[in-house]
């Protein structure tokens, strides 16, 4: 801050500030990226809208990846803990992290989150975030990847609708590949799309349901 | 939405250091908002107003600033907009991270600011003075 000098009495009094609304929760994500890493612990944030699949790509890793890492999930909901409990019965510990009327996880309750789990326990933490495409970008938690789950149902458009979510991603994940037929849906100018956005992005096209595809996102997460 | 939380975090922060000044109003504050924070202005505004009354922000000005995107291409040295390529099917332009310059990909500097830039503060009530 500029320095100033005192107003009169009465005066109109100009204050230069700088002070970055988004910048307390960024700097809180850097402490739990810190916080995960002296653990050992790989954190993937998991974002995309409500029914695209979110959680039942986080079971499917989960049943894949049973045998090679031991793993936690944190499940940000607005109201429910019903995916929470899902998660669950693959034996993996889930916290649900409750948000009210908020439309994102933030950093702090993620750091919350965090001081309920034993992170030397873990390897591998899931963060399946809010239903919502547009504001978890402005948050972040502090993961090491983030995954964007898109699916099918969602229409052709879905990818150059919202571009700037994709320059965010690490894995985008095209997901309900089996209803692409009926749907009439272009999956490899879904996948362009995504490529022309963010070059560097890994894209894979999956069925949640059958397990289809997922190998391809534990490459693609370098898992 | 979140602008309801980033709003009530922006009039927290004022209301903080206008405390720190003694003010006894604030007429007007000024605030950078990027592009890319897909914050609406509109909502933002209107959080606002509710958020300030009964404070002694109730009636300030508010100016919002909207900031563009930017990049910045290691590579090369390019900074400035994004690249927009045309969608031949769609007709959407669509932006990329691809460097117009040189096709590496590129970093984003600006339009994630949310920042609250300057503001207007009246110390005392017995000479009141307008905004500007
Ligand atoms: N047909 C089809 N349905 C799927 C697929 N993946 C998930 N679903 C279904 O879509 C619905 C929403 O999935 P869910 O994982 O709860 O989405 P979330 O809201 O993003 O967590 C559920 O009924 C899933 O069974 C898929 O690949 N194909
Ligand atoms: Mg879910
Ligand atoms: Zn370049």
């Amino acid at each position: 801050m500029k320095d100033v000098v005192e107003a009169e009495k009465g005066e109109i009094f100009d204050i230069e500030l700088d002070v970055n609304i988004l910048e307390a929760n960024r700097k809180l994500a850097n402490e739990n990226k810190e916080l995960l890493q002296k653990n050992g612990v790989q954190a993937i944030d998991v974002m995309g809208a409500i029914g695209s699949g979110k959680t039942s790509l986080i079971e499917k890793l989960v049943q894949n990846l049973k045998g090679k890492y031991r793993m936690a999930a944190f499940k940000g909901d607005l109201t429910t803990t019903i995916d929470a409990e899902l998660i669950a019965r693959h034996g993996v510990e889930v916290i649900p992290i409750n948000t009210g009327k908020e439309c994102h996880l933030d950093a702090n309750l993620v750091k919350k989150a965090l001081k309920r789990i034993n992170l030397e326990g873990i390897d591998l933490l899931f963060i399946e975030n809010v239903g919502n495409l547009i504001c978890p970008a402005e948050f972040p938690l502090g993961s090491d990847k983030r995954i964007v789950v898109v699916s099918i149902t969602e229409g052709p458009y879905m990818v150059v609708k919202h571009p700037f979510i994709f320059m965010d991603a690490d894995v985008v994940v095209i997901n309900k590949l089996d209803l692409a037929q009926a749907m009439g849906v272009d999956v490899k100018k879904l996948e362009n799309d995504a490529k022309t956005i963010n070059p560097k992005v890994k894209v894979v096209a999956t069925n949640c349901r059958s397990g289809e595809g997922i190998i391809n996102v534990i490459n693609a997460l370098e898992l | 939405m979140h602008e309801f939380s980033v709003t009530s975090q922006i009039v927290e922060a004022i209301l903080k250091e206008a405390g720190k000044h003694n003010a006894k109003r604030v007429v007007a504050v000024h605030l950078d908002i990027g592009k890319l924070t897909f914050l609406g202005l509109e909502q933002v505004r209107f959080s606002y107003e509710v958020l300030v009354k009964g404070t002694i922000l109730e009636g300030s000005k508010l100016y919002i600033e909207e900031k563009d995107g930017i990049v910045n291409c290691r590579s090369c040295g390019y900074e400035g907009g994004f690249q927009y390529e045309d969608d031949p099917i769609y007709h959407i332009p669509t932006p990329t991270l691809r460097c117009p310059n040189c096709g590496e990909t590129v970093e984003i500097e600006g339009g994630r600011e949310c920042t609250i830039r300057d503001m207007k503060l009246l110390i005392s009530e017995d000479d009141k003075t307008d905004a500007d």
